[in-house]
């Protein structure tokens, strides 16, 4: 176990835990896309969103840091980076959201499709991030499905969090084997490996 | 709400009081009426501290009724910070008390003697006013308890803390909370600095045997306050995203689209903006036993409030508001939330505007004075300001002032008052509103609802750069009769989206007063309202060269967009053409 840096890691944990995942779900993970389509088809075709939950509920869009008025024209290339959160209060909240009236007020740093290079269609790797009520809501089926992150990240996370042991991780497989909080410690972290996948399942 | 209780502190033998009717102040509330007595007692070219200032104190127009959300207060006077016209705006149980006392404003005027400090204690039976010198350079906290002791826990105090009695120009109004805490503050531009110029401590409220204010129309009344809050309940941002993270939510949003002001507004982003955004400060002070939702005063349905407890799960302060955790978090380079929530309670007990420390704490940390990032010196120099040293009062005078003693360029004021949580060459048409507001950089102003809505000045071409001064305009009007009306700038978000809560809002206003006020005669009010700041400004000496952001703001591009504001200055100037 310990002569081999892990690939994967997959944790069981009980639902009143998932805050611990939260973090990185704001910090940004990464995931597989098929890139080169729309922003409203990477999220409702391929990440399952139902399109009134694009339309209603992510009013904030970002990719590269830059607000999205538009998801149908919006092309995702390998790479990107992209925020997502629910609409935002006040006069500045109003100004981020998409296609929204105030949208002038950040004009000179609003996406613009002309920037895009290129749309063709390939597999390509996006870092995502999920701000505020998209946590909790859609936090879960991404970290059930899988996602990338920097391995630095979880080493820190399970260092944390080895004094709680099975209060927090109801189990813990690593590369497919399951490990006893005693061998938290002695987990071989590759320091060149900069990408770890990681699957949590919640208990219900 | 039919009396005015003048205070004059330059009475022989202490301060009087003297109630008068409303006369051509009648039918005004919240800043409306702010400003309608500053712009036409006080003298524009007087000393903010001089006896010819006026501080005035006055609840909404449907503050201390059942209509919710609708317990702000204003308070106005002739800034020191500024030199302009000031309406700082404070939630708190004051504007409730204060209301159901039957006061639609006090002012305190005029110049003590000598300086000995005074309260003033309020209930159904009239004012009394007594020296206490006790109170000396106390702090809000401690001056709270002393008066709990006195008159009990249901009372409602309005108070100054050390920063107050030192006239600072960063000093603070403070009002207590449904806890009887000193947490809510009328924070901007130095008005708790003329409440002690004018001697005077503390206010106390007690409302006891009072009712609610009763509407002239009880049944539309009540069924225009039900269906508005039933479309705050039901909006996503006031039904859950502001109850469950508050304001605090916006740092994640600011910070991903690069105008999150950070280390001295020197570059847009924060790397560990996640650490103290407020689906972290939630999280704390759930784990705390807190509470991350909680109303700044009762009637509040939308609560964007909370509790912050410390480690040990003890009562720390209320929790910190966006602004607050961005300027003594981000801009100074600061992420431990405990140390945020430290200085936000020092603030609030020395009687500190929080933007405006953070903004001058930055500065100093710009000139050497600690580095960046150093909780502990940010916590020491606040402590400073409270003890009143030579350099505490160097930075409680402001970002300006400390930029001028330390020699720091970028030093992000207009008008003399510190920008919030926003860096404008991101938002461009924030920096519009910065630039132009009467108050000094001031991110409420223009808080409010769109053109689409109220109407005012044709509709706004999102696509055209232009359309930011047109929207700046709206936007400013807008908020200048929300601030009139007592309601909470909260509510903006559900009746920019739901047409059918804006006329709840209408029809609420209508119901109280047994008015049939329109759309357009809100427009009017917002603008006379705004006319009347415009006004007082230009006789104190304001051109439009102070509607100007800093130079560095045009020079300095901001990353990660490389942006700088490019909004030109003949722009700006088209603000106030309506
Ligand atoms: S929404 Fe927040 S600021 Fe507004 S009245 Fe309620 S608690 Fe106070």
């Amino acid at each position: 176990m310990s002569e081999q840096s892990p690939s994967t890691i997959s944790f069981i944990i009980d639902k009143n835990s998932i805050s611990i995942f939260s973090i990185i779900l704001q910090q940004g993970f990464k995931v597989f896309a098929k890139v080169g389509s729309s922003l409203e088809s990477m999220l409702c075709d391929q990440f399952a969103l139902p399109p009134e939950y694009l339309s209603n509920r992510i009013q904030t869009i970002f990719l590269d840091g830059k607000p999205v008025d538009d998801v149908t024209s919006t092309m995702i290339t390998d790479g990107a980076t992209l925020a997502l959160s629910a609409a935002m209060p006040g006069l500045v909240g109003a100004t981020f959201r998409s296609g929204g009236a105030l949208s002038v007020f950040r004009s000179s740093i609003t996406h613009r499709e002309e920037e895009e290079k290129s749309n063709i269609s390939a597999q390509g790797m996006i870092t995502l991030k999920l701000f505020n009520l998209l946590v909790s809501e859609i936090g879960p089926a991404f970290l059930e499905r899988g996602i990338w992150v920097e391995t630095e990240i979880i080493k820190n996370l399970i260092e944390e969090k080895k004094t709680e042991g099975k209060t927090v991780f109801k189990s813990l497989k690593v590369d497919g084997r399951e490990i006893g909080p005693d061998e938290f410690s002695r987990l071989n972290w590759n320091e060149g490996q900069k990408l770890i996948e990681v699957t949590v399942q919640i208990e219900k | 709400m039919d009396k005015i209780l003048r205070i004059n502190v330059s009475a022989e033998g202490g301060p009087t009081a003297l109630e008068e009717g409303l006369g051509e102040y009648a039918g005004l509330g919240g800043r409306g009426m702010t400003s309608g007595i500053i712009s036409k007692e006080v003298p524009p070219l007087c000393h903010p501290l001089g006896k010819d200032n006026k501080l005035v104190i006055a609840p909404g127009m449907l503050s201390g009724s059942a209509a919710a959300v609708s317990g702000r207060i204003s308070v106005g006077c002739k800034s020191p910070l500024t030199g302009g016209i000031k309406e700082a705006n404070s939630g708190g149980q004051g504007a409730q008390a204060l209301a159901r006392l039957g006061y639609a404003a006090i002012v305190l005027e005029g110049k003590p003697a000598d300086d000995t400090l005074y309260k003033v204690f309020i209930n159904k039976d009239g004012v009394t006013i007594e020296p206490d010198n006790s109170l000396k350079m106390l702090g809000n906290y401690a001056t709270v308890e002393k008066i709990k002791a006195a008159c009990g826990d249901k009372v409602c105090c309005i108070s100054i803390g050390q920063a107050g009695e030192m006239k600072l120009s960063a000093a603070t109004v403070a009002f207590t909370d449904m806890e009887q805490r000193p947490t809510r503050h009328a924070g901007r531009g130095g008005v708790g600095a003329v409440m002690g110029s004018k001697g005077i401590k503390v206010i106390v409220l007690d409302d006891t045997g009072m009712g609610m204010r009763k509407p002239k129309n009880p049944d539309a009344f009540k069924s225009a306050n039900k269906e508005f809050v039933a479309g705050l309940k039901q909006h996503p941002v006031t039904g859950e995203g502001l109850p469950a993270f508050g304001t605090n939510v916006l740092t994640n949003v600011l910070n991903e689209a690069g105008g999150y002001p950070t280390k001295n507004f020197s570059t847009g982003q924060f790397k560990e903006s996640t650490k103290i955004a407020g689906e972290a400060l939630a999280q704390i002070e759930k784990d705390r036993g807190g509470s991350a939702t909680q109303g700044c005063h009762r009637g509040c349905v939308i609560q964007c409030s909370g509790t912050y407890n410390d480690k040990d799960g003890n009562f720390l302060t209320k929790q910190p508001e966006y602004e607050t955790v961005w300027a003594h978090g981000g801009n100074c380079c600061i992420y431990d939330l405990d140390t945020i929530a430290m200085l936000d309670r020092l603030d609030d007990d020395f009687g500190l505007d929080t933007i405006e420390m953070g903004a001058t704490i930055a500065v100093a940390m710009d000139a050497g004075i600690a580095e960046f990032g150093d909780g502990e010196a940010a916590i020491n120099l606040i402590k400073e300001v409270g003890k009143g040293t030579p350099l505490g009062r160097i930075l409680g005078n402001g970002a300006k002032v400390a930029g001028q003693v330390l020699g720091v360029e970028r030093v992000p004021v207009v008008k003399g008052q510190a920008m919030p949580a926003y860096d404008p060459r991101a938002v461009q048409g924030i920096g519009v509103t910065y630039a132009t507001t009467t108050m000094g950089a001031d991110h409420t102003a223009g808080y409010a609802v769109t053109a689409n809505i109220l109407g005012v000045g044709g509709s706004v071409d999102a696509l055209k750069p232009e359309g930011q001064i047109d929207l700046s305009r709206n936007l400013q009007i807008a908020t200048a009769a929300i601030d009139a009306t007592g309601m909470c700038l909260f509510i903006a978000f559900a009746i920019l989206d739901q047409p059918k809560t804006f006329q709840a809002l209408l029809d609420i206003i209508n119901g109280f007063h047994g008015l049939s006020l329109t759309a357009d005669d809100v427009t009017e009010l917002g603008k006379s309202i705004l006319s009347k700041e415009r006004d007082f400004n230009a006789r104190a000496g304001f051109t439009n060269k102070d509607d100007r952001l800093p130079e560095y703001f045009k020079n300095e591009k901001l990353a990660p967009h490389g942006v700088t504001f490019a909004v030109k200055d003949e722009e700006l100037d088209q603000v106030f053409n309506w």
